[in-house]
């Protein structure tokens, strides 16, 4: 039996931020000459949650990666920079303008909070690497319904409206089943909820209809047969779903999903971005990244550089063309 | 019995020398999250979480539990002793607990605290082994439509809270629901208040408000007293080593105390989203109703003490339930536990227990001996801790503050948090000043919110209908428990006291 026992992982988090920015002030104007990357610069890797979240485990996960196969020469630290839903983290790295030594790892909340707070930044600003993969929904009935599939669950919404649970309104809970209705033809009530606890529960206590949510934290309760998953957002269905559809399977496909992936502050010379894409190719393949997929029932929708900026003001759009039309935002 | 032999296979599991080491490193860190005002389990675990992951689960799921339950116990400490709540479910714990140590109880009302955490945590593991698949049931029972009813059924008890003075103590509740409001709305994910700030998204925390009003608005009051003039002791006395046990009258006093509270406790935990908090409030609220001498709450009651205590225990406990019988945590900190499970590759649902029986009855068998190295490590601290309250108070205020400052700001290194407790400590000092009720703002602050949600979710998915609140078992148990509570305690206070003139008139 191992503990591992590494000082920045369980120093709260404002002390390790406040130990490190003096650490970055000391040895912010020496900058690289030499070949990216220096072994001399410690790479300033921002996690813009509080640790255990799922930003904070991608982020772990992939400096493990890097640590195992020696694909980063330098040292790295990883600093959680949690707040404001990750206005805090994110802004400290779009200070790092021009600085190829930050870089950290989006989330849903990367085009979220943009949208609903005046950040200075806004997602397209910084520099693209890669992004590694989706966070996408499963829309779920109670095991006792009687609606065994997705057909039947457009043609009872059809006739009579039904409501679905999800959390939150600016999030990908409330813009997935959005479009998927306005595809397939049906109206619904969408009802927000705190978390997915929450949602949990009122789909259990018969209070909903249906609900969506990332299939990771329900997998327990769809093996029992508690819940019943009918179709699912992605471009394919992870193997733990069995044989659930997708809905491009059942011909509604929305193209809207949360971008999991990495940036590096703005600006940041051409280089440094090629560099990152090229080690990112052989993060991808390796067998831990595959397994943190599977663990974590994610979508892995693998897209490099300029692509992914594009992907990002895509998803950006989509959501604010949503969002505005049902005035959540303005 | 099957439970009993299962029981026995987690208690060889929980027993080996390497556990027992994780366990009661648990539990000491547990005591220690609790103790820094601010700095809550659901901080302290996601913050040892990545410890865990080259350990082996069981052992790790055991430490993690202890951490959780055994902020439980050390939350309480200071609260009694500086009326500054050591994270948001011992905030009960101040109505009475600091009042005694300021009458010179604060021996008995440290030990008496750690015994009715003892009992509340202890019949809670109790009833998580006996009745976990009949619990099961009553967590999933809880839709939007009954959240609505338990938070309207908490508003009843801001009234036993509101005191003496109701105009101050109704603007006071009315200042709690107004930060109630603050925040990204549910239903439309419009900014309330927020001003743009992307911290206020998720609204105006409790716990920053509640070590604002009650903590540093009681410590600016004994500023404005002048009390650090004088050498040493200063807000409460503690002189006589020899009353530091209970007096037997505190024992047979809260003999029931403890078994009501511990039962109410476990059930409210048992609910999803509810937990320890509103446990312990309720808990106090029942306990000041049904009391013979509710005049004496507030003032230094120890069943005002005891009833909070052990209900936050019991229900740290029950919020066991849904995170071992249906993957579904009811806290923040249990949300913290289920990532675990989660990191480990382990499925949590209702077929959990089942599939890895060694971790659920290893974690089940953890708690029993969890608590009891929680009530030895805290007899033992208590004296040590009792010094604090020795140390001069010039001293002793500032440093109060700092802390609450460092474990307000470490949780979400968050400025406006940290802007925010200090507001609230400058209110709460007027509010002391005044006569206003810091409690029941604070019980505003936490029912406004979910009652407004959960009256929004209920009346989205009837189409506005309140029929619905008829239509659903749970909801009928729940108004006529209410209804009871409302008619029949009056009632029966008035019985009893009518019972007690007419004793008076026999014997004069």
């Amino acid at each position: 039996m191992t503990i591992q026992f590494e000082p920045t992982h369980w120093l709260p988090s404002s002390t390790v931020a406040a130990l490190s920015a003096c650490a970055i002030a000391l040895s912010a104007p020496v900058m690289a000459q030499e070949a990216y990357p220096s072994t001399d610069e410690t790479l300033d890797w921002t996690i813009a949650f509080g640790p255990g979240g799922g930003n904070d485990i991608m982020a772990r996960t992939i400096i493990d990666i890097l640590t195992k196969y020696d694909l980063y020469p330098g040292d790295v630290s990883a600093e959680n920079r949690a707040g404001g839903s990750g206005a805090v983290g994110w802004g400290y790295l779009y200070g790092q303008d021009g600085d190829p030594y930050g870089i950290s790892t989006t989330s849903g909340s990367f085009v979220t909070t943009p949208l609903q707070a005046d950040t200075p930044w806004q997602p397209e600003d910084f520099t693209p690497v890669a992004l590694l993969a989706t966070d996408d929904l499963v829309l779920v009935v109670n095991g006792d319904s009687e609606i065994q599939n997705i057909d039947e669950f457009i043609a009872m919404a059809k006739a009579e409206p039904m409501n679905i649970g999800g959390t939150g309104t600016v999030n990908v809970d409330f813009i997935v089943p959005t479009l998927f209705a306005e595809k397939a033809g049906f109206e619904f009530d969408y009802v927000s909820f705190n978390s997915m606890a929450d949602q949990t529960t009122a789909l259990l206590s018969g209070a909903l209809d249906a609900m969506v949510g990332n299939p990771g934290e329900i997998l327990g309760l769809i093996d029992a047969g508690e819940l019943r998953p009918l179709v699912f957002s992605g471009q394919s269905t992870p193997d733990a779903l069995g044989d659930t559809p997708t809905m491009g399977d059942v011909g509604f496909d929305i193209g809207v999903s949360m971008p999991r992936g990495l940036i590096l502050p703005p600006n940041v010379p051409e280089a440094a971005q090629e560099w990152w894409i090229g080690t990112m190719q052989k993060v991808v393949d390796t067998p831990e990244w595959a397994e943190y997929i599977a663990s974590n029932t994610l979508t892995p929708t693998v897209i490099y550089g300029e692509d992914f900026r594009t992907f990002l003001g895509q998803t950006k759009t989509n959501f604010e063309s949503v969002l505005k039309s049902v005035g959540a935002i303005e | 019995m099957d439970i009993f032999s299962d029981l026995i296979m987690g208690l060889s599991i929980a027993i080996t020398p390497i556990n027992l080491v994780y366990l009661l490193l648990g539990a000491a860190i547990g005591m220690i999250v609790g103790v820094i005002p601010g700095f809550g389990p659901s901080a302290g675990l996601a913050i040892l979480l990545p410890m865990t992951f080259g350990m082996d689960p069981i052992g790790a799921i055991m430490l993690l539990a202890a951490i959780y339950y055994g902020a439980m116990y050390g939350g309480t400490i200071t609260s009694i002793l500086l009326n500054t709540p050591g994270e948001s479910a011992t905030v009960a714990s101040t109505f009475d607990g600091f009042p005694l140590a300021k009458n010179g109880r604060a021996g008995p009302a440290l030990v008496m605290q750690a015994v009715a955490s003892f009992v509340g945590g202890t019949v809670g593991v109790i009833l998580i082994t006996l009745l976990a698949p009949m619990f099961a049931q009553v967590s999933r029972s809880f839709g939007p439509p009954e959240y609505f009813l338990l938070a309207l059924m908490g508003m009843l008890t801001l009234i036993v809270m509101i005191g003496e003075n109701w105009r101050l103590g109704i603007i006071s509740a009315l200042i709690g629901f107004a930060l109630g409001t603050v925040g990204v709305d549910l239903e439309t994910g419009q900014g309330r208040y927020t001003f743009g700030s992307a911290e206020l998204i998720g609204g105006i925390y409790f716990i920053p408000i509640a070590i604002g009003l009650f903590g540093l608005g009681e410590l600016f009051y004994a500023f404005y007293q002048g009390l650090h003039r004088f050498g040493t002791g200063g807000i409460v006395n503690y002189e006589n080593e020899d009353r530091f046990w209970p007096t037997r009258m505190d024992w047979i006093s809260t003999r029931m105390t403890m078994a009501r509270n511990s039962v109410l406790g476990f059930v409210v935990g048992v609910i999803p989203g509810a937990g320890a908090t509103i446990a312990s409030l309720m808990a106090y609220s029942t306990e000041r109703s049904l009391s013979k001498t509710p005049e004496n709450f507030g003032k230094g009651e120890m069943a005002g003490l005891v009833a909070p205590e052990t209900a936050n225990n019991a229900a740290s406990s029950g919020a066991m339930i849904p995170l071992l019988t249906l993957g579904i945590p009811g806290s923040a900190s249990t949300a913290v536990l289920l990532a675990a499970f989660l990191l480990w590759g382990l499925r949590p649902g209702p077929l959990f227990m089942e599939q890895n029986p060694e971790l659920a009855w290893g974690l089940i068998a953890s708690m029993y001996l969890g608590n009891m190295a929680l009530l030895t490590i805290s007899i033992f601290a208590i004296p040590l801790f009792v010094q604090i309250i020795k140390v001069p108070y010039r001293i002793l205020g500032p440093t109060v503050i700092v802390v609450c400052a460092l474990g307000t700001f470490s949780v979400n290194a968050s400025f406006i948090e940290l802007y925010i407790m200090f507001a609230a400590g400058i209110v709460g000092f007027f509010m002391r000043l005044y006569g206003f009720s810091a409690a029941a703002l604070v019980l505003a602050l936490v029912l406004g919110p979910l009652a407004e949600e959960a009256l929004r979710q209920t009346l989205t998915i009837s189409r506005g209908s309140f029929m619905i609140f008829v239509e659903r078992p749970a909801s009928v148990w729940i108004i006529l428990v209410t209804l009871m509570l409302v008619v029949m305690l009056p009632l029966l206070n008035r019985i009893g006291k009518k019972a007690q003139m007419v004793k008076k008139l026999d014997a004069g």
